[in-house]
């Protein structure tokens, strides 16, 4: 089985205007199966956008890169080294979290078609427009878009032509950033259904970015929870659900309130902390309730148990099982 | 029509107004300096006929009237395009301006064909190689064009031109030319007019001769569009929609034009228009002063040595109608190239 | 609205930049060269306008060791001229820019604050006074006065730039009073003048200061302008536009071009201070606006 996606110590960070390296994302190994679909959870400051980015090919030429990225086989990341020719668009297509500011207010969406059509599979104008209707229809959107300046359009319309246009050339793997956190709550239901049916009639695979795990559990098949620019959970979305083994993980799940169960909202206390260097303690040390003398080193990604599609970050994972929060 | 009617019946009503101010605060200046307003309505005129001139000028404002009546009877003649004969040329002062303003309109026309298009690629060449040393140079001849006095380049031309070709570019047409080929200006624009004809050597003539000017006039918006490319486009390329696009596989040239071009001429509309306003003044010194053209700088000039101040009033009038005219357009033009616009 | 970076800060980190530095010495020797102009001129008297007693003889000679620069068209020393013609430069683009500057502010400000029909009437001013040229004006003013003088081109250009800084105030000014703690000021009886005073221009102060001083440079591009038309100060008054100007009045183009450094000297000095000022604001500019500092590689 071909990898969608493989990442061996990706490191990536940005260069402040002190000329001081800021790491994003520190160091994350990790392998997204074809089909797939794979939501990365995290806060604001997670890197899990950053790491999204890599993988869509749209880090800022800034940015430091360290590690591996071969995406459906071919090596686009390599220590510093981006080659992207033929990746973007063609097998990887992205959902942009701001679906108003990411189309091109001067064209109608029928344009915008025709030009990612045309550059990518040297489609002609009827042709895209052909691509263009099918694709829309699979959103759920008619044709009477299509004539459509994007201002004209609703935030929920917008979302789905972005969508729409990501489908349209035909990518194997799809990022979507934080695809429901400009759309309001009505609607979230809507998309995020979407792109469960996309994931699984296209058999595309999925890559969703979210702060929100109970989204996440709602689409995918597969989480990793981010922390600090690592990755401190993983695994198939039940087994986090059910049985979450890292401190944060759990904390996540206990501090969003869930229609029709009374739970007591526990929250998260304290702000991810900013990164000038690599930081050798535990991600979570300052914040964790169960922190202990042996977090200041970090601990490594361990498997829960013998299956090892479980893996959790924390010295403590086996005892935190049975311990209430 | 993105333009709705409630837009153009305000614009009217602003130019309405603005001229009407205009007026009443030149009136004002008229009465309150020192002199009599109708020995400078009149001309400052000598000899013999200057009393009977003086008396005219007198009757014509009103001047003997209560203030408000003066005010009224000044905004209605000027209203009514009646500011009287030109003191200077003896022809209906409205006349001797309309034609003039061909002239420099001609001139500020070819300049800004050629400025802004230079302007924007220069801004345009700065903006994607940000940083490096084609980059800084060309920012540092922007800022020095733009601190460049145009009336003192326009001389260097002249200089050059003599040194190197031993030609003087003077005057806006070669009249003996036009005469011997029949020439006869239709619209007052020699090169549309002459080109209509088919007069190809009258053409050639009008062209050579306006280029130095507007040569020497063009180097503001090219400072000006130049530093101003460069912000817009580099701002562009950091915009999400670049992102997105990028992340669809769209490729860097299509993105240059489609998106980060596109985005842009809307604010390069609106700048070169208020730039093309700005230059008029100098394209009124350069054409007058240095090129010996005909032209609304002529007309400024010889106002000034005939004490002719039915002339300059006429010529603050048309100014400010013109400035507005322009603005409106640009707006205009505005609503017609960016569809999130409506007036 | 973009919260205004601590003057001091700003001004030390674009005090770094090589534009600014160069900017900074040509704006003090043309200073210097005002100031020190009677003492340090090689002709004063020249300097000043006097003819002197062998004009005639003297008239158009190129530069030579006695005259650096060259005579002009009757004689006087070309270096001494533009020395003392400093002078009129800067005073005139300080006092214009600095009346309009204030007057714009003020106009901008209680624009904005007080609303209504005096928003009306002062945005009403504004438009008008935008839409007149100054050259125009300038023809106006000396023919209504009958004698050319500094009043020419300080009116002329006073009137038509406070409304440029009169816009760009009213805008700012508009994004702040919106704000939450004005409105709090309004209520709670603040005096209105205090809160013009103490909120609006004080954020606002630092951009137009900025533009202020490249507008010094632009200011005396358009000063040398209605000089050189002779609109504004007299012949034979030190002033490099008037100097140009007497340039073409007592010669035909043809012959004034063949005296090249009595056309080059005094409109480089033009140019050269306009660049001081322009290069003097531009660093300012950019520390105040930081948007592009980071981030200036492409995506491709």
């Amino acid at each position: 089985m071909v990898l969608a996606v493989k990442a061996e110590g990706v490191k990536i960070g940005y260069i402040d205007e002190e000329d001081r390296v800021q790491w994003a994302v520190r160091g994350v190994d990790l392998e997204i199966g074809s089909g797939d679909s794979f939501c990365i959870v995290g806060e604001s400051g997670s890197g899990k956008t950053t790491l999204a980015n890599a993988i869509a090919g749209i880090l800022p030429p800034h940015a430091i890169i360290q590690g591996r990225l071969i995406i459906d086989g071919k090596l686009v990341l390599d220590n510093g080294r981006l080659d992207f020719n033929g990746v973007r668009g063609r097998i990887v297509s992205y959902i942009p979290q701001n679906p108003g500011t990411s189309l091109n207010p001067f064209m109608t969406v029928e344009e915008h078609f025709y030009y990612i059509l045309r550059d990518t599979k040297s489609l002609s104008r009827r042709e895209a427009r052909r691509i263009a209707l099918e694709s829309l229809m699979k959103v759920g959107l008619d044709q009477s878009v299509l004539e459509m300046y994007p201002h004209e359009l609703s935030g929920g319309m917008q979302q789905r032509v972005t969508i729409a246009i990501a489908i349209a050339s035909r990518p194997k793997i799809i990022i979507a950033d934080e695809p429901t956190s400009s759309v309001d709550a009505n609607l979230r239901a809507g998309i995020l259904k979407l792109l469960n049916r996309l994931n699984r009639e296209l058999g595309l695979t999925l890559i969703m970015v979210t702060h929100d795990i109970y989204s996440a559990a709602a689409v995918c098949n597969k989480v990793a929870v981010m922390l600090v620019g690592k990755i401190v959970e993983m695994g198939e979305v039940k087994a986090l659900l059910y049985d979450p083994r890292h401190p944060y993980t759990r904390i996540l799940l206990n501090c969003v309130p869930v229609l029709g169960v009374k739970k007591p909202l526990k929250p998260l206390v304290g702000e991810p902390p900013r990164l000038y260097s690599d930081i050798k303690h535990c991600p979570f040390l300052d914040r964790c309730p169960f922190a202990v003398e042996t977090c200041k080193v970090e601990p490594l990604l361990e498997p829960v148990d013998e299956k090892r599609d479980h893996v959790v970050r924390c010295w403590r994972f086996k005892e935190l099982k049975s311990v209430e929060l | 029509m993105p333009i709705s009617l409630n837009y153009l019946l305000k614009r009217i009503l602003l130019s309405f107004l603005v001229v009407l101010g205009v007026i009443v605060f030149s009136y004002t200046l008229l009465i309150l300096t020192p002199g009599d307003p109708a020995v400078k309505w009149a001309g400052n005129p000598r000899g013999p006929g200057a009393v009977l001139a003086i008396e005219l000028a007198r009757r014509e404002l009103g001047l003997d009237q209560p203030l408000h009546v003066q005010i009224a009877k000044f905004i209605y003649n000027v209203f009514t395009g009646n500011i009287g004969l030109s003191i200077a040329y003896k022809v209906p002062v409205t006349q001797v301006v309309a034609s003039a303003f061909t002239s420099t309109l001609e001139l500020l026309i070819v300049t800004y064909l050629f400025g802004v298009p230079v302007g924007v690629v220069l801004g345009t060449y700065s903006a994607l190689r940000r940083g490096g040393r084609a980059d800084s140079i060309i920012q540092t001849l922007a800022v020095v064009l733009a601190s460049t006095p145009t009336f003192w380049l326009a001389l260097i031309i002249m200089i050059i031109l003599q040194a190197v070709f031993g030609v003087v570019p003077y005057g806006r047409i070669d009249g003996r030319l036009a005469i011997a080929t029949n020439f006869k200006p239709i619209t007052g624009f020699y090169l549309l007019d002459s080109l209509v004809q088919g007069n190809y050597a009258v053409f050639m003539d009008v062209f050579v001769r306006v280029i130095p000017p507007a040569l020497a006039i063009s180097v503001y918006p090219i400072g000006v569009l130049t530093r101003v490319t460069r912000t817009l486009v580099a701002e562009a390329l950091l915009e999400d929609n670049v992102r997105a696009a990028v992340a669809w596989g769209v490729k860097r040239s299509t993105i240059l034009r489609r998106y980060v071009l596109r985005s842009i001429i809307p604010p390069i509309v609106q700048i070169s228009g208020l730039s093309f306003t700005y230059s008029l003044v100098d394209a009124m010194v350069v054409e007058s002063m240095v090129f010996g053209r005909e032209g609304l700088g002529s007309v400024l000039l010889d106002s000034l040595h005939k004490a002719d101040f039915r002339v300059s009033l006429a010529l603050i009038i048309y100014l400010t109608i013109f400035y507005i005219v322009v603005n409106t357009l640009v707006d205009i033009l505005q609503a017609t190239i960016d569809p999130r616009v409506r007036l | 609205m973009e919260p205004s970076r601590l003057g001091k800060h700003v001004l030390l980190r674009a005090s770094k930049k090589l534009r600014f530095k160069i900017g900074l010495v040509i704006v003090v020797v043309m200073v210097a060269m005002a100031i020190l102009a009677p003492y340090i001129a090689p002709y004063p008297d020249e300097g000043l306008g006097r003819v002197p007693l062998d004009g005639e003889g003297r008239r158009l000679l190129p530069p030579s060791p006695q005259h650096l620069l060259g005579t002009d068209t009757l004689g006087r020393d070309l270096l001494s001229r533009i020395m003392f013609a400093a002078r009129a430069a800067l005073m005139q683009s300080t006092i214009v820019i600095a009346l309009s500057l204030v007057i714009g502010l003020v106009v901008g400000s209680f624009a904005a604050y007080f609303k209504g029909f005096v928003e009306s009437v002062l945005t009403y001013l504004t438009e008008l006074f935008m839409a007149v040229p100054s050259l125009v004006i300038a023809l106006f003013i000396r023919l209504a006065t009958n004698t050319p003088g500094y009043h020419v081109v300080i009116v002329s250009l006073t009137l038509t730039w406070w409304a440029w800084y009169a816009r760009i105030s009213y805008v700012y000014a508009k994004g702040i009073v919106e704000l939450d703690y004005v409105v709090l000021a309004k209520l709670a009886g603040l005096h209105p003048l205090k809160i013009v005073g103490r909120h609006i221009l004080r954020v606002i102060f630092q951009p137009m200061a900025v533009q202020a001083i490249s507008d010094l440079g632009s200011a005396l591009l358009e000063a040398s302008a209605i000089n050189f038309m002779g609109l504004g100060l007299p012949r034979d008054y030190p002033d490099w536009g008037v100097i140009l100007f007497e340039g073409l009045r007592e010669l035909s183009v043809i012959a004034f071009i063949r005296a090249p450094w009595l056309v080059v000297f005094p409109g480089l000095f033009i140019l050269i201070t306009t660049l001081g000022f322009a290069l003097l604001a531009d660093p300012l500019r950019e520390e105040l606006d930081p948007r592009l500092s980071r981030r200036w590689r492409l995506w491709f």
